[in-house]
């Protein structure tokens, strides 16, 4: 929800469309110097008197966990404005508002755009607010390291963790059983089963792979340690194409080859979800939040999906990678940047906030308390009555911790999308895919005038 | 098919009125106050947005310090559209949708030409309920109409291709080598409509006694048709290429709405879709002069076509 599951043609294209005649007003802003005044947040001081501040969000029912801090709260009254999912809209009126100096307080912001936001300047620095330092044991290591931009805090707190998208093994239980396929524990016997799976049923697939998806590509990316950006000294590294990219790269390029994966049907397309409820495509290697996206769609497979930790790339281990979940920021030029760190942290971490966000908007937790709440102890009839979110909590502590978003993450994504389109279309491979995406990030890090590691 | 370009060429003259009353110096300030409405929202809607583009483009942004630094923007000249024309996949774009005008134009205003032809003729039924069948199309939004072809490309959704499949072979809709096909086709039906009804209006603008006089001559309909309605329609041909011209380069709906379903459709796919890739991933100074590009090759070729067309009226 809070994520990038739910993007269908319609809304995105309709965003679109209304985003074109903007274009020529999109340009707006940006000109003279601005003083950066919202970069670096000396002090952190409390605010005399009433206070209100402004928070933007797409989380489905996040005002009736914001009523509750009101009534809490009677001195720092919060309003939420409902916004479309970040890319389909909000970070383009972020980006605006910003400019024109009227941004929220608060704002909703994934974990791939947090770096760009950062880099507009668009943030506020809340590490000196009281209680932020001190909230790093409360949330899952790896949220941690995001929202400080892996530099331990020294670098500042750019946000409050909100929800991840720690990824596992859907899979349809069913299916294996019948072809007397096991479950996947490597990606090596992922492969097999492809294989098998194949065999037994040409018509099937052992799962689809999305060109509209790059952020998931980078979920598996993320799983196997191969980070495609680092910040040395005041540089960036960018090793989109590094050897170990390579190899998750040639992995699935093999696939495709081998035509084991369906190559033409698009992530939360009407198209996939046929798929899923003819039993055309077997598994979906994706996040918490994906629990939800198979019930909804596929709901002629009720009782026929199971979910598995993800497949490691050597026996025996135990890693996860994550696609999606976002954070809670407060914004750049906020005048109120100690009560609206309060109001963040107070979101998402206190009990009552976190049981309302999954329940209304089925959040999976970035605060570790989260991970024991009781609606996340309890089977899930989809799945056969399988406690899924164990599998998910385990993934939620196995994501490495040193995965950098890059700053200009919009145009990295874009790269790898053209360059999977292409891969998927017969013209070149995933290796050429991630080699332009890489040249062209560092092209498009220069455009932006940083300083880029050779 | 936006019009403001045209609001700009069809700019009214200067109008200097003949002053035969010299005596007295009296302004008439009455045509000033009856054009302010045309000026006003030109100007605020119209020159302000291109004048305030042309200015970003102009700029980009330096950093000092850290791995994020301090933002500032700075005059930069015409660097930004030495990148924009360095840059090989937006000039392959504005290849590519040239390739497509000219295919795709030729073959809508033929149709829509020959449609209200058929609807003027004396033997025509059901004009009115023709009229109005042909113009819905353009009455569904861009993006509703997109969809709905983007289902009847879809291999595993569309019953077209279950049908063509079972007659023997469906052509990939979505593959990369007929992808310029299915938007030209797309576009085609919402427009064909709304072109044929600037023609057929021109029409009806005719006197009849001019036909009536061809048939006392023995001229048959599609003689009529040929030799005095064509001709009679030149403008309003002229017309609708211009807007078609336009419109071509300014393609977006129809592939960032199949770029959802197919991998043949990238980011930069046509020269507005490259600039609102630009624009959301913060790069406004360059996305501002891919803009301002496309501007100027839209003012060219339209008033380079007008301009052919009107060279030919002459000779």
């Amino acid at each position: 929800m809070s994520l990038r599951t739910h993007r269908p043609a319609f809304r995105r294209a309709l965003v679109a469309l209304v985003a074109l005649p903007l274009l020529a007003t999109a340009a707006c802003g940006g000109s003279g110097t601005e003083d950066g005044a919202s970069g670096e947040q000396a002090t952190c001081e409390k605010s005399d008197g009433k206070v209100k501040l402004t928070y933007w969000s797409w989380i489905p029912g996040v005002d009736k966990a914001v009523a509750e801090w009101n009534r809490q709260n009677p001195d720092i009254q919060v309003t939420v404005k409902s916004t479309p999912t970040g890319n389909t809209g909000t970070y383009q009126n972020m980006s605006n508002a910003l400019k024109a100096g009227n941004a929220p307080d608060l704002g909703q912001i994934e974990y791939d755009s947090l770096a760009s936001f950062r880099l507009q300047e668009g943030l506020t620095d809340i590490a000196s607010c009281a209680g932020v330092k001190e909230a790093q044991g409360d949330f899952v290591d790896w949220t941690w390291s995001q929202v400080t931009f892996g530099a331990d805090g020294k670098d500042g707190v750019w946000a409050v963790p909100q929800d991840t998208g720690p990824m596992a093994l859907f899979y349809r239980k069913d299916l294996f059983e019948k072809h007397g396929i096991a479950v996947p524990k490597t990606w090596d016997e992922y492969y097999e089963a492809a294989k098998k799976l194949k065999k037994a049923d040409p018509k099937a697939y052992m799962t689809h792979f999305s060109q509209t998806d790059p952020n998931w590509f980078s979920g598996l990316l993320w799983q196997k340690g191969a980070n495609m950006f680092a910040q040395e000294g005041d540089a960036w590294k960018v090793d989109v194409d590094s050897p170990a990219a390579g190899e998750v790269a040639d992995y699935w390029q093999k696939m495709i080859d081998e035509k084991l994966v369906a190559t033409d049907l698009q992530g939360f397309s009407p198209a996939l979800h046929k798929a899923w409820n003819n039993g055309e495509v077997a598994t979906w290697v994706s996040a918490a939040w994906g629990y939800s996206t198979i019930r909804d769609n596929a709901k002629a497979t009720a009782g026929k999906w199971a979910v598995a930790p993800m497949p490691q790339w050597s026996a025996g281990e135990n890693k996860a990678g994550n696609w999606g979940g976002s954070t809670t920021a407060v914004m750049g030029k906020s005048k109120h940047p100690y009560e609206a760190a309060q109001f963040a942290l107070w979101l998402n971490t206190d009990p009552k906030a976190l049981e309302i966000l999954n329940r209304e908007g089925g959040l999976y937790p970035a605060a570790t308390a989260g991970l024991e709440l009781a609606a996340l102890k309890k089977p899930v009839d989809f799945y056969d009555g399988q406690t899924v979110f164990d599998v998910f909590a385990d993934a939620s502590k196995n994501v490495t911790t040193d995965w950098t978003f890059g700053p200009t993450m919009t145009d990295t994504y874009r790269f790898m999308g053209d360059g999977i389109a292409g891969a998927l279309g017969g013209q070149g491979t995933l290796e050429d895919a991630l080699r332009t995406a890489d040249a062209k990030t560092v092209d498009s890090l220069e455009k932006q005038s940083l300083e880029v590691a050779k | 098919m936006t019009a403001d370009p045209i609001a700009a060429t069809a700019s009214p003259p200067a109008q200097t009125a003949p002053a035969p009353v010299p005596a007295r110096r009296r302004r008439n300030w009455a045509p000033v106050f009856f054009l302010l409405p045309f000026f006003v929202p030109f100007v605020l809607f119209t020159l302000v947005p291109v004048g305030y583009a042309f200015y970003q483009s102009l700029l980009k942004t330096e950093r000092t310090g850290g791995t994020f630094g301090r933002k500032t923007t700075v005059f930069a000249g015409l660097d930004q559209y030495k990148e924009v024309l360095g840059d090989a996949e937006f000039l392959g774009s504005v290849g590519r949708v040239l390739v497509f005008g000219l295919v795709q134009i030729p073959v809508m205003l033929l149709l829509a030409l020959v449609l209200a032809l058929l609807l003027d003729s004396t033997v025509a039924r059901l004009k009115r309920f023709f009229r109005i069948a042909y113009f819905v199309p353009y009455g569904i939004p861009g993006v509703i109409a997109a969809l709905m072809w983007a289902f009847l490309y879809d291999p595993r959704l569309s019953p077209i291709v279950d049908l063509l499949d079972k007659a023997g072979s469906a052509p990939d809709f979505l593959g990369s080598s007929m992808m310029l096909w299915s938007i030209g086709n797309v576009v085609t039906w919402t427009y064909t409509g709304y072109n044929m009804l600037i023609i057929y209006a021109a029409l009806q603008a005719v006197p009849s006694d001019i036909y009536e006089a061809a048939r006392m001559d023995g001229a048959s309909e599609a003689t009529i048709a040929w030799r005095i309605k064509v001709p009679i329609l030149r403008p309003a041909l002229i017309l609708t290429g211009v807007f078609s011209i336009i419109g071509t380069l300014q393609l977006f709906t129809e592939p960032q709405v199949l770029r959802s379903i197919s991998t043949s459709v990238t980011s930069t796919y046509t020269p507005n879709l490259a600039a609102y890739s630009l624009a959301s991933a913060n790069n406004y100074s360059e996305a501002a002069a891919m803009s301002v590009t496309l501007a100027l090759a839209t003012f060219v070729l339209s008033f380079g076509f007008l301009k052919l067309t009107g060279r030919k009226a002459e000779s």
